[in-house]
């Protein structure tokens, strides 16, 4: 499945549009960025409620597929451009962290 | 110039977390007995006791008002202000945004303001160990636009280090970093190599007075206040944190 089938399927807003093409095989759910930086995988779908400017640098160090900001929060729009700029995907999903990796799961793992 | 020992983090009776033993007079015995020469009072999201402190301590230690803010990232930032007057305003802006959650003291333990001779003046009812709804970068401006440092606390720890939080140290302009009592500079530096070259502090996070200077920083300042840190941590060189205490993280 690629980022633009899950966005379609799920109904998530698309912030910033990265590589929609992208293959997305898993995903990893954290808000502390060095537990990211250690423990996810290349291509991971990212789920958090951390919006900091580092969440692009990291996102960008470790190829994520694409970061999903839950509970319909919204970064700063230096994040936004910074992402913009690094081709880092981000998605916004309006329900909790819980729900939205539940569907996730779901999706990737029918 | 001076050759000095500061510890600038101890926590008082006004962190919930604390041991009631962390009074202004137990906090500045404290500190003599360990020879420090600087000491910052840093509670969490508040400076009420700093003053008090100072009061206790006439000069001996110096005694800088700070607080231990937390950011919305959940990133602990040492604030260390030039006055008291300084950090009672910040202290006032942050009483007003906090989430209104009620300080159970059976819970948290209490949060009390005590003067130097060791009254209670009153009881913060309002819980302090909550985020403030204010990102990083504004709590580090609001710090600085009151003449404030602003110095990430035990960088490298989780929860509460900016490193363990945002996995990589954000741009900025970064006076200093303190490490966690418990890593060396060299762990530190390994696993973080952005660290290197910088002003690394030590500090106790003293929550008993047991621990008041059990890890402390050595600089060389030509002023002993916040000005004169200031100046001293632009050269790393003029900076020497202590070894590592170690014990278990908590």
């Amino acid at each position: 499945m690629t980022v633009g089938e899950l966005v379609r399927e799920l109904g998530l807003e698309v912030l910033v549009a990265g590589d929609l093409e992208a293959d997305v095989h898993g995903g990893y759910c954290a808000d502390l960025l060095s537990e990211v930086l250690a423990h996810a995988a290349k291509g991971d779908i990212w789920i958090t409620h951390q919006k900091h400017l580092n969440v692009v640098a990291v996102a960008k160090l470790k190829e994520i597929g694409a970061v999903v900001l839950v509970r319909g929060l919204r970064p700063p729009q230096e994040v936004t451009d910074r992402a913009r700029a690094e081709g880092v995907t981000i998605l916004v999903s309006p329900t909790s962290a819980f729900e939205t990796a539940g569907r996730i799961h779901r999706a990737l793992f029918p | 110039m001076r050759r000095i020992r500061a510890d600038l983090h101890i926590h008082s009776v006004l962190s919930p977390c604390t041991d009631l033993g962390m009074s202004p007079e137990k906090i500045v015995a404290g500190a003599r007995a360990r020879g420090l020469d600087l000491i910052a009072v840093a509670d969490h999201n508040a400076g009420w006791n700093g003053p008090y402190v100072r009061r206790a301590a006439r000069g001996r230690p110096v005694v800088i008002c700070a607080m231990e803010i937390q950011s919305e990232e959940e990133v602990e930032v040492l604030a260390l202000f030039p006055d008291e007057r300084t950090c009672q305003t910040l202290s006032e802006q942050i009483e007003r945004v906090l989430p209104d959650i009620f300080c159970d003291p059976e819970t948290f333990g209490d949060q009390l303001v005590v003067d130097d001779s060791g009254e209670i003046v009153r009881r913060v009812d309002r819980l302090l160990l909550s985020p403030v709804p204010w990102p990083l970068g504004e709590v580090v401006r609001r710090v600085r636009d009151l003449g404030g440092l602003a110095i990430p606390a035990h960088v490298d720890r989780v929860p509460g280090g900016l490193l363990g939080v945002l996995g990589l140290l954000p741009e900025g302009d970064w006076p200093a970093l303190e490490l966690a009592p418990w890593t060396s500079v060299e762990e530190a530096c390994a696993r973080w190599p952005e660290l290197r070259g910088r002003a690394l502090l030590r500090s106790s996070d003293a929550h008993s007075p047991g621990q008041i200077g059990r890890a402390w920083t050595e600089l060389a300042v030509k002023t002993l206040d916040v000005e004169g840190l200031g100046e001293a941590l632009t050269d790393p060189g003029r900076v020497r944190p202590s070894p590592p205490f170690k014990e278990t993280p908590w």
